[in-house]
């Protein structure tokens, strides 16, 4: 639960904290718009290309970003595995029938526990799980016997290797940029860079001031609510509701009672949080001077200037394909 | 039998600096009984983590410890149920908040024993008994722990806990945010089930009159490290108060300044209040 980065500010210094945050914003905008535009697999590579150069211009370490990517890992694999083998277009790459047998399943069983055995040593999981997936499908594949339980012909085509990783590239990209915004933005600042930019939005009558103080108040209690999660975690394993002890059946308690504290201490927080908030004289949607004015200087132009070629190219390859 | 600290260190991640270090090189022991132990050191001192280390809901980054005879490492270890050590060590949280979600102020106190598999009648009846110790009446049990005041509610979080009926008991400022009546009383009821139970006990805490009033054993820590440990009497008479950034308790300031401003002569280490009136009308007699 601690590896969670997405909007958690981590201060350092480089290249993207001294950029306006209106102009980060916008830049980030337009550079997903434009992943969102690539359309074959070789483009899309040179955008990540493009966005790890971009980490190492604003000495980001790509291991922090890494990192925040932990929690979707799950969902890259996912998707991985179903373009893979769901997608039924263009040449067909490789088939091959798998078989599943007495023997087949056993060799699977026992690759299954050297997995699990080796990763206990705590290096290379993702190495040890890819492998582990290879070799059930080589132990599919090759281990036949007349007497197999079951069958089926698994075929994988071109369109669908090349659309699993398309997916999971241009969401690595996509993530790489949020998440490079979230590391090197001040939530405060964040807030100020959506409320300067969402002004012209009051002529009909949105109120950006409001909006982006959710948005803010939203992202600064994300890692707060995660702590107090912990501490009532460990409040009820006192009592003998320890997480990863005990059977289903008395999972189900346990969760519900650490929702319900979770429930009722963010009540309080965003009460005491209210209290505080007008007993400085908060006013919504009053006019307030800022203590810090967001300015545009020579880099926020590079970047400005950056990205709109990034978006023109896009569009021009677009055009020609 | 116990609670054995050895080498036990404990850091705390941290994306601005490396790691920060809660507890150093602490090593200890608790025995299960005759133990009234306070445990004391400014905010910040590590305080919390050596507690939530006694029941094993964290673990050290290095050293050891050995938990009414569970050896817990840093890397959770399969074959111990962790579950089970906190039938042996109760941890009382300082925000009650923290642990209260059933309707009823009975539901509440009678979770933790469910949760070791008490049967439900006689868990109703843990509720009851825990409920009268910590001084509230049958009428709450029927009541909402949410509708309750803020020492109402520590007090049932207290039950809680006194409900599983641990062996060894740790408390988390269980004082803090009462009236003094309130925490005197509930200073008895600790003393009292430790006289009768002789089970060990430990108290975090900030009074120093309590400290000097009612523990046997007194432990403190400073910057994580272990800085005293040994009898209250033994604590006030050395100087590691001052560099400690503690208080010293009433009596002795008060008599401390009787003794330094009137030149009397006078034994200024007195526990309660009884005593220190009873040390001036001797010494004012004898003037």
């Amino acid at each position: 639960m601690n590896n969670i980065i997405i909007g958690q500010y981590i201060p350092g210094k480089g290249f993207f904290y001294k950029l306006d945050p209106r102009t980060k914003i916008v830049s980030v905008i337009f550079l997903m718009i434009s992943v969102f535009m690539l359309e074959t697999t070789y483009q899309l590579l040179i955008a990540l290309g493009v966005a790890l150069l971009l980490l190492v211009i604003g000495q980001i370490s790509v291991l922090k970003v890494a990192k925040g990517l932990k929690p979707i890992f799950v969902l890259l694999i996912f998707t991985f595995v179903f373009q893979i083998a769901l997608n039924q277009e263009g040449v067909i790459v490789s088939q091959a029938v798998m078989n599943f047998n007495l023997y087949s399943v056993l060799a699977i069983v026992g690759a299954f526990i050297i997995w699990r055995l080796l990763a206990r040593l705590g290096k290379f999981k993702i190495l040890l799980f890819i492998a582990f997936i290879f070799g059930a499908y080589f132990i599919l594949r090759y281990i036949n016997y007349a007497n197999n339980f079951y069958s089926f012909n698994f075929v994988i085509y071109q369109k669908g290797i090349e659309m699993s990783l398309f997916v999971v590239i241009r969401l690595l990209i996509i993530i790489t940029f949020t998440t490079v915004l979230t590391l090197t933005t001040r939530p405060t600042d964040l807030t100020q860079g959506i409320e300067s930019l969402m002004r012209p939005l009051k002529k009909i009558g949105f109120n950006s001031e409001v909006f982006a103080l959710i948005i803010s108040i939203s992202l600064r209690y994300i890692p707060t609510i995660f702590d107090e999660a912990q501490k009532i975690m460990a409040a009820q394993a006192s009592r003998g509701a320890d997480f990863r002890e005990g059977k289903l059946k008395d999972k189900l308690k346990q969760i519900i009672s650490l929702l319900i504290p979770m429930f009722i201490i963010a009540f309080i927080r965003s009460e005491e949080l209210a209290d505080a908030m007008e007993s400085r004289n908060f006013v919504p949607g009053e006019k307030r001077t800022r203590i810090n004015v967001l300015n545009f200087s020579v880099i926020d132009l590079y970047i400005g200037v950056f990205t709109l070629l990034c978006f023109a190219g896009t569009i021009v390859l677009k055009v020609i394909t | 039998m116990g609670i054995y600290f050895n080498e036990v260190t404990h850091e705390y991640p941290s994306y601005t600096k490396k790691t920060y270090k809660a507890i150093q090189n602490i090593s200890l022991k608790i025995e299960k009984e005759n133990e009234f132990i306070a445990l004391i050191g400014h905010t910040g001192s590590g305080k919390s983590t050596l507690a939530k280390h006694m029941n094993a809901l964290i673990f050290p980054t290095s050293g050891s410890l050995d938990i009414f005879g569970n050896h817990i490492t840093q890397k959770r270890d399969k074959k111990i149920k962790y579950n089970s050590i906190r039938k042996n060590v109760g941890l009382v949280f300082q925000f009650p908040e923290y642990q209260l979600f059933e309707e009823t102020v009975e539901k509440d106190i009678m979770f933790g024993p469910l949760n070791f598999k008490v049967p439900l009648e006689e868990a109703k009846k843990k509720a009851k008994e825990a409920l009268s110790l910590v001084g509230l009446d049958e009428s709450y049990l029927k009541r909402n722990p949410f509708n309750l005041s803020g020492g109402e509610k520590k007090r049932v979080s207290i039950a809680g806990i006194l409900a599983i009926d641990p062996d060894v008991l740790v408390l988390d400022e269980p004082t803090s945010g009462l009236d003094p009546a309130g925490r005197d009383t509930l200073m008895e009821l600790f003393l009292d089930i430790h006289n009768k139970t002789k089970k060990s006990i430990i108290i975090i805490t900030h009074d120093m009159d309590l400290v000097y009033k009612y523990f046997n054993r007194a432990l403190v820590l400073k910057d994580g490290e272990l800085s005293f440990d040994g009898t209250p009497d033994d604590l006030f008479r050395s100087d590691v108060l001052e560099h400690n950034h503690l208080d010293y308790p009433n009596t002795i300031k008060t008599l401390k300044y009787l003794k330094e401003e009137l030149k009397l002569d006078i034994d200024i280490y007195k526990k309660n209040i009884d005593e220190v009136i009873k040390e001036i009308s001797r010494v004012t007699s004898n003037e």
